[in-house]
């Protein structure tokens, strides 16, 4: 018995000895963003038997986690998109009512993929599923205008948006902005309904940041007109317009760019819109 | 009506590597109602085959087996039969009371009958302090009168007892004898088996010994004591006090006393001098 | 025929108090607590926090209620022969397929109890979430309960499997490996027989083609009871379907009692 005892306390008294290095180690143990393997959807729907949901929501939740993690980083390490979406296009295959997996997937595959095709394509494939939901032919209609400038299949994306949600601004919001003149104002009045109605921190911030470069970029349009209305000529760079006071303060690109004029007069900038883009230019 | 029969009772059983093992050789016996009958062989002999058989546990290889002139195969045939398995087992979590319940619902008795006569049987078996709790707690021995309780509880005819003794104390043989005596004079049958022999002694009116698949003999109990007497010691006192003991043969025992009598001795005490039911039983085995 | 029917109630009590004894029905509400969780982890959703809040609600049954056909299905009847309980039990007037019937009856009398229970802290659950995070699309009560309960009904055919593996089997393996596996093959089972009648299945062989196409018919098809999709996103449910599910239900439990309760007779007791 007593030797039960002593033999107790040893060990109560190594394992707290051992904890406070151990716990030290687990919280400084880098967070190993890695996505890993999906195998094939067919085999996947084998092992996952009658919880093809909770597998495909836990596919979306691992996504998340791993953006999430990066994103406090500030994107030191670029995310994986490619895995990003194999995981997310294996999640609708599981679930293809699954609405975190489309409205994720479709976020990242036009801004920062720009694989605006593959985007619409999923967003296609969630229609015949969801046929209720307005958001996916909202989302594809702005791809399809933003993006791919292709306003008659936009003008259609947003007439069923229209017709599902029974709202009629969807019309109206096409006729206004579906136009090269008026991408910037739509791109501002998505990002700002997108960012307005998450609560996903991580998603909320990358929005914001968007909407805010956004809001850089129409203040550059402006300066850009009415320099233009006032001396007749274009302007070649956006340093020519704070020169002439029309652009106070400077503008600056939250993704760590800065902006330019195209030859065109179309306002650019180094980090094309995303982080990290900038770092790899300039390498 | 017989209340046990068994004809050209026949076992195999198949055990490892497909090999036959024969544990009942053909069978044949017939038990009388009101008869108290011992079932007596060494360990392995096939005494519990024999009753798992009539019980309908296991099934014949060939030859039937009936109780009450019902086919032992079916369930009805044990209606009227009270049964003790070897080294019995009951539902652990229940108290012994919760299954005396049970059991007594099996045998579709009411409610008021049932709780008479479980407290009888309680009391008797002495289980009647721990009927509440629970069996997983109990002793061996309490184990097995909770497996006597059940078999008597309804009052069936018959009674099939699988080493009823096993397992008990001397208080608790001592018990289960006067229990099988007091159903032997209330008219029940009742089959057991055991391989004690003095158990069969003092109880039974039959006794059949088994060896090996095989039974050796069935005879009355009376009959072998009998057959086994051999003479008488006699007590004498002298005339003169002083003591004698003299054995006597079986036919001599008359003119033993008429001697005495001339002789003037009286005759203190005559002790059958007799193989017992041991003698029988391992010269029975032996012979085989 | 009545008093039959009295013993065989009187072995589904039996069975239900020695679940409920051995604390079984204490396990699970342990395991329940996880529903505790299923808000904070449903917050996590983006575009659907009741959608996820019922598909993990869900799936937390499915598990619970998977681990008791199991183990409770698989170990019902081998714990009493392994006990030697089957000995004083089938010593009683009691005809061996009355008393299968009865653990039968009585674990699946159980499943059904838990289902119940669970299915009720599934509704809290989700109710919860839903008036924290609004939900667009509108849960259809009906559907949850119509999917809790055909879940239930499969398990309750999953413990038929077991009960059939344990009249066979002289140790728990057999029951509870083979009723585990036979679940995992009746999840599948639909997809291999339209992937071998699908035009990339013409490129195997005749006869694993024809293994397959026997073994659809054979083992229990459980992707039918799966309604999941239908409680989660509050589609119409198949009327018709659910019916000929019903009717599935009940003649293929009823065949694979048939065959345990004769094959069950004819078991020696040793």
């Amino acid at each position: 018995m007593l030797r039960t005892a002593s033999y107790g306390m040893a060990c109560l008294v190594l394992y707290l000895i051992m904890i406070a290095p151990f716990t030290t180690y687990l919280k400084n143990k880098p967070f190993i963003e890695k996505l890993g393997y999906v195998p094939a959807v067919n085999v996947l729907k084998s092992v996952a038997v009658d919880q093809k949901e909770l597998v495909s929501a836990s596919f979306v939740l691992k996504v998340l986690m791993y953006f999430g993690g990066l994103a406090e980083k500030q994107f030191v390490v670029p995310p994986d998109y490619q895995s990003m979406s194999r995981l997310l296009h294996g999640a609708v295959k599981l679930d293809p009512y699954n609405m975190d997996a489309y409205y994720f997937a479709q976020s990242f595959l036009t801004w920062d993929v720009h694989q605006y095709k593959l985007a619409n394509e999923l967003l296609d494939y969630g229609m015949k599923y969801r046929n209720w939901d307005w958001y996916l032919p909202f989302y594809a209609g702005f791809n399809c205008s933003y993006f791919l400038h292709d306003y008659k299949k936009a003008a259609d994306y947003y007439t069923k948006a229209g017709e599902l949600s029974g709202n009629p601004l969807f019309k109206s919001l096409a006729g206004r902005y579906l136009q090269e003149s008026g991408q910037t104002d739509l791109a501002i009045a998505y990002l700002f309904t997108m960012a307005q109605g998450e609560r996903n921190p991580a998603l909320k911030k990358t929005y914001q940041t968007r909407l805010t470069a956004f809001k850089e970029v129409k203040r550059i349009e402006l300066a850009r007109a009415s320099f233009l209305k006032s001396g007749g000529i274009m302007p070649v760079t956006i340093e020519r317009l704070i020169g002439a006071g029309l652009l106070t303060p400077s503008p600056v690109d939250p993704y760590g760019g800065s902006f330019y004029l195209q030859a065109d007069g179309k306002v650019a900038t180094t980090s094309k819109f995303a982080f990290g883009a900038a770092k790899k230019d300039s390498e | 009506m017989n209340a046990i029969e068994i004809t050209g009772m026949y076992k195999q059983f198949t055990g490892k590597r497909m090999t036959k093992v024969d544990a009942l050789k053909g069978l044949d016996l017939t038990i009388a109602a009101g008869e108290v009958f011992g079932f007596l062989g060494p360990n392995g002999a096939g005494k519990s085959t024999t009753i798992k058989l009539v019980m309908g546990l296991l099934r014949p290889t060939s030859g039937r087996a009936q109780i009450m002139g019902m086919d032992s195969c079916q369930a009805e045939s044990r209606r009227h039969v009270g049964y003790l398995p070897e080294n019995p087992a009951f539902y652990d979590y229940l108290s012994a009371e919760e299954y005396i319940a049970f059991v007594g619902s099996q045998f579709r008795m009411d409610k008021v009958l049932l709780t008479q006569r479980s407290e009888e049987v309680f009391k008797r078996l002495d289980l009647w302090e721990a009927r509440k709790r629970p069996i997983r707690g109990y002793s061996k021995g309490m184990v097995q009168r909770v497996g006597l309780a059940q078999a008597l509880v309804h009052d069936p005819d018959v009674y099939i007892l699988d080493e009823p003794m096993s397992g008990l104390d001397p208080i608790g043989r001592s018990l289960v004898k006067d229990i099988i005596l007091d159903l032997r004079i209330r008219g029940k049958c009742v089959f057991f088996s055991t391989h004690i022999t003095d158990d069969v002694e003092k109880v039974c009116d039959r006794v059949g010994v088994i060896n090996k698949g095989q039974l050796l003999v069935v005879e009355s109990v009376e009959t072998i004591l009998q057959r086994g007497l051999e003479g008488y010691t006699v007590f004498l006192t002298n005339p003169d006090g002083k003591k004698e003991e003299l054995f006597v043969k079986k036919a001599e025992l008359q003119k033993c006393i008429e001697q005495s009598v001339i002789l003037h001795q009286s005759v203190e005490k005559i002790e059958p001098c007799r193989k017992n039911m041991e003698t029988f039983f391992l010269e029975i085995v032996a012979q085989q | 025929m009545k008093g039959g029917q009295r013993s065989m109630k009187t072995i589904m009590q039996i069975t239900l108090k020695g679940v409920f004894r051995d604390r079984v029905f204490h396990g699970i509400m342990v395991t329940a607590c996880a529903f505790l969780l299923i808000p904070v982890i449903a917050s996590l959703s983006m575009r659907q926090v009741t959608e996820l809040s019922i598909t993990l609600s869900l799936s937390l049954i499915s598990f619970i209620l998977l681990l008791l056909a199991v183990f409770l299905g698989g170990t019902s009847l081998w714990k009493d022969i392994e006990r030697r309980y089957t000995f004083s039990v089938l010593g009683l007037p009691l005809s061996r397929q009355r008393y299968l019937l009865g653990r039968f009856g009585g674990t699946a009398l159980f499943v059904l109890l838990v289902t119940v229970v669970l299915g009720v802290a599934a509704f809290v659950v989700v109710l919860y979430a839903s008036i924290i995070y609004p939900s667009e699309r509108p849960i259809v009560w009906l559907n949850m309960a119509a999917c809790i309960l055909f879940d239930a009904l499969k398990y309750i055919l999953l413990i038929a499997v077991a009960t059939l593996f344990s009249t066979v089997s002289t140790s728990f393996f057999l029951p509870v490996f083979g009723t585990i596996a036979t679940f995992l093959a009746g999840g599948v089972t639909q997809q291999v027989y339209e992937f071998v009648n699908s035009p990339a299945g013409d490129k195997l062989s005749p006869v694993i083609r024809q293994v397959a196409s026997g073994l659809y018919y054979i083992i229990p098809n459980f992707g039918a009871f799966d309604l999941k999709i239908y409680a989660i996103y509050g589609l119409a449910l198949p009327v018709n379907g659910l019916l000929l599910t019903i009717a599935y239900f009940v003649v293929y439990t009823g065949l694979l009692l048939s065959a345990a309760a004769a094959l069950f007779a004819r078991r020696e007791m040793r």
